[in-house]
């Protein structure tokens, strides 16, 4: 093995467990202040996606710009040197894999229908533009993180159940068993952020060369070609991982990655259909409009649609959102969860609070903070407590269930959703009342009541309410900060 | 055999088949026999041991302590108790139970004192203590509670395993006058001497929270319908966790919006600390620091008339 391949193997084996350790120190809980958001900020298809759907490129996002420069100069070395999905796929094909050094050869040619990835990221960023960021359903980062935390983990000893995690898994577990038939397949054919950062590689300074002359054609280079861009043909730049295989393989020496290696020829073939991609474009701006319509909580509040705290309003939460779900894995009480169906189907991975599951913890401001994109805005925790004097940040208002409740229904005595409630004064307070039991004998009850004014909708009440699968307080989405409309009660004038 | 037509069967082959057909039918039965009851399945439940240590006419049975430094005021309770050497033995493993319930800082007085919880854990390690667990279930996420409540650092920088919720293990336990099939932490049943450290806080249903209300921290599933006759359970509680010692923590009282605060309006510094080996009385005491008559309080009463103590507060010797 030459030193350019072991480097590379290093780099892959470095950036790989980096990655699963930020993941996995996130979902434990480290409180340290580790760089959760790394890879997510350099994200350049999502620093496409959101300025495209947004209008605007938040924050930290601007860090794409500096692997697209990466990428001008060295060719699309994040898909073969980075990307931990790309990483993975790269194992399991060489582990999974029984192939023969025919098939090897066979695998490896650029097949006409690898272009499907450009037609998939023209969809991508034409329904971003129309308002809809989809980009996260395939962004390979966005893709990894919640087929392994929400998807795979659960499963370890000790996990949390995340429903409708085993999607996250399958789709995760279909990329890495695909590779065993086609090395890389998900990169080659599917990657929108492969196809993405083809289009700046077509300018790269550093790419393969073959100098005709000393080759003897003997295939030796294609055999381990992860890109499948055939450095013995026409070779692709944009296809190329650069993973350079091809010139450690080569006996003669005659291929080599060299600083403004004169262009190979355009290929014979073009790389894109005008047509497929016209088409591509054209049907996902007919379909994000479909998208929004579908039943999500834009236009109208839904009750179960319990956004985290700091979420921007629907829409521009929706132009934010990637759906790499790093605040669930954030989130200490395992509160935020999928919405699968709660926030419609553009909001498929957007997170939402369930608090049977979990809650928001009052002084807590973990989301915001490992938002990559600002969807979720990230608050101090006196601005999200309300210590600051201003109005404290609210997700949703608990309601009573006066049919369920202990001492409203059944005469028994029961305080947990008050001594649970954070807020002080107390949100939920104690309406003393005597009532006649069925035995002629009167009971004090203390009746919990919710001031409006006062809960902040964390859902602690709900989440410890004794009573069964169904809590007889729980929180609704009405007086959440970030929808105006969203309310019950005009506010006193003060 | 070979012949498909051939109906004679030979002797071999009758010897063969009987033999298989013998052997499978022995495997199945002695499978079977192996098998057969092998492991009676019992609804078991642990028994809570008894952490006292044996009484004394020499010493009282609480001792009250004010002053401005909260580790003094440990110091000072205790020795008229006869110090730490009576209660903890060279070599015992120690499990000392504070409120760390929520994510509060201690000068909102929802969670016990860190000073009060790092100088027992240094007289138990002084009495020669081989281990000293500190762990409670905390209400809200217990990283946040142990970080802010001081006491995950305190405790630990005075030789202490501090244990978070999250990585305790549960038993069913018996509680004969609870619901059936409460879970209490694990590492409580293996401890030698337990130390019941409550901070004095109001209630909205108990009107206080104290020692025997503490142990509502040791439960798992089902704690929150104990609430439902709260009164009985805190008593039950009582007669169930019999602790080597009760340290009351007066150095800042929650008057109002119990157990957990949030406001320093709610908040009063009273400065005093009491130990002692009654638990009724201790809670007595603690209940007379929140201007309460002990008697007037229904778990008090109930505690009394079990026999689990005796809440005459002319028994606590002032220090």
């Amino acid at each position: 093995m030459s030193w350019t391949r072991r480097l590379r193997v290093l780099y892959q084996g470095f950036f790989l467990a980096l990655f699963l350790w930020l993941l996995a120190r996130l979902a434990a809980g480290d409180p340290r202040d580790l760089p959760f958001t790394a890879y997510f900020h350099a994200n350049p298809l999502a620093a496409v996606g959101v300025t495209g759907a947004a209008g605007t490129l938040p924050g930290a996002l601007i860090w794409a710009v500096a692997l697209i420069l990466v990428t001008i100069v060295f060719g699309r070395v994040f898909c073969g040197w980075i990307c931990p999905l790309g990483t993975l796929q790269h194992l399991s094909s060489r582990l999974l894999s029984p192939r023969s050094r025919r098939e090897s050869l066979k695998v490896n040619r650029y097949r006409r229908w690898y272009a499907l990835k450009t037609y998939i990221l023209a969809a991508l960023l034409a329904a971003a533009l129309a308002g809809s960021l989809q980009t996260g359903l395939l962004d390979p980062l966005s893709l990894l993180a919640r087929g392994l935390a929400s998807g795979l983990w659960p499963m370890l000893p000790g996990g949390k159940p995340v429903p409708g995690g085993w999607l996250a898994a399958a789709l995760l577990l279909s990329i890495l068993i695909a590779s065993r038939f086609i090395p890389r397949l998900f990169c080659r054919a599917f990657c929108p952020m492969g196809a993405l950062l083809g289009i700046f590689a077509r300018f790269a300074l550093f790419r393969i060369r073959r100098s005709g002359e000393a080759c003897n054609s003997c295939t030796l280079c294609t055999f381990a070609c992860q890109g499948a861009d055939e450095p013995l043909g026409e070779h692709r730049v944009s296809e190329c991982h650069v993973c350079l295989n091809c010139t450690d393989s080569c006996a003669d020496g005659v291929i080599s990655y060299r600083f403004l290696a004169p262009a190979a020829e355009a290929p014979a073939r073009p790389d894109l259909s005008r047509r497929y991609l016209v088409g591509s474009t054209l049907g996902a701006l007919a379909v994000a409009p479909l998208l929004q319509a579908a039943g999500g909580g834009r236009g109208s509040a839904r009750a179960e649609l319990i956004r985290p705290p700091g979420a921007l309003a629907e829409n521009e939460f929706l132009q934010r959102c990637i759906k790499c779900s790093l605040c669930q894995q954030a989130c200490p009480t395992n509160a935020l969860h999928p919405a699968i169906g709660r926030a419609g189907v553009e909001g498929f991975w957007t997170p939402v609070l369930i608090p049977r599951r979990g809650w928001c913890e009052f002084a807590c401001t973990r989301c915001g903070e490992v938002c990559p994109t600002g969807a979720i805005a990230e608050l101090t925790t006196a601005r999200k407590t309300g210590y600051d004097g201003a109005p404290p940040v609210r997700i949703g208002t608990a309601f009573v269930d006066q049919g369920r409740c202990l001492p409203w229904a059944m005469s028994t005595p029961c305080i947990v959703c008050e001594e649970m409630c954070p807020t002080s004064p107390k949100a939920i307070w104690l309406d003393e009342a005597i009532e006649p039991g069925r035995d002629g004998r009167s009971v004090r009850l203390q009746r919990p009541r919710v001031d409006p004014e006062l809960c902040v909708g964390c859902g602690i009440c709900e989440n410890r309410c004794p009573v069964g699968e169904l809590a007889a307080i729980r929180v609704t989405s009405v007086g959440e900060s970030r929808d105006p409309l969203n309310r019950m009660i005009a506010a006193t004038p003060s | 055999m070979s012949e498909p037509y051939d109906t004679r069967v030979t002797r071999r082959d009758t010897v063969t088949r009987l033999a298989a057909a013998g052997l499978a039918a022995g495997a199945v039965g002695a499978g079977a026999l192996f098998f057969h009851d092998r492991r009676r399945v019992e609804a078991s439940a642990r028994l809570i041991p008894d952490w006292r240590v044996g009484a004394s006419d020499q010493h009282p049975a609480v001792a009250a302590a004010n002053g401005p430094d909260p580790a003094a005021n440990v110091r000072r309770a205790m020795a008229p108790l006869g110090g730490m050497e009576r209660f903890v033995r060279r070599g015992e493993s120690v499990l000392i139970k504070p409120n760390v319930g929520w994510d509060r800082i201690p000068e909102q007085a929802a969670n016990t004192d860190p000073d009060v919880v790092a100088e027992l854990v240094r007289l138990c390690r002084a009495a020669g203590a081989a281990r000293v667990v500190v762990t409670d279930i905390s209400c809200n996420d217990p990283r946040r509670c142990f970080a802010r409540s001081g006491i995950s650092a305190a405790a630990a920088a005075a030789g202490a395993e501090v244990i978070e919720s999250h990585r305790l293990a549960m038993v069913p336990a018996a509680l004969t006058g609870l619901a059936a099939g409460i879970e209490v932490v694990e590492e409580l049943l293996k401890a030698d001497r337990v130390i019941n450290v409550p901070v004095v806080k109001h209630h909205s249903l108990s009107r206080v929270t104290l020692g025997m209300k503490n142990w509502y921290g040791v439960l798992g599933t089902g704690r929150n319908r104990l609430h439902q006759s709260i009164d009985r359970s805190i008593a039950e509680l009582g007669a169930a966790f019999r602790p080597t010692l009760t340290v009351v923590d007066a150095t800042r009282v929650l008057l109002r919006n119990g157990p957990q605060g949030g406001s320093l309006n709610d908040v009063k510094a009273v400065n005093a600390v009491a130990a002692g080996t009654d638990p009724v009385l201790c809670d007595a005491w603690g209940a007379a620091q929140l201007g309460h008559v002990p008697e007037s309080l229904p778990f008090i009463e109930l505690a009394q008339q079990r026999g689990l103590g005796r809440a005459d507060l002319k028994a606590v010797r002032q220090v």
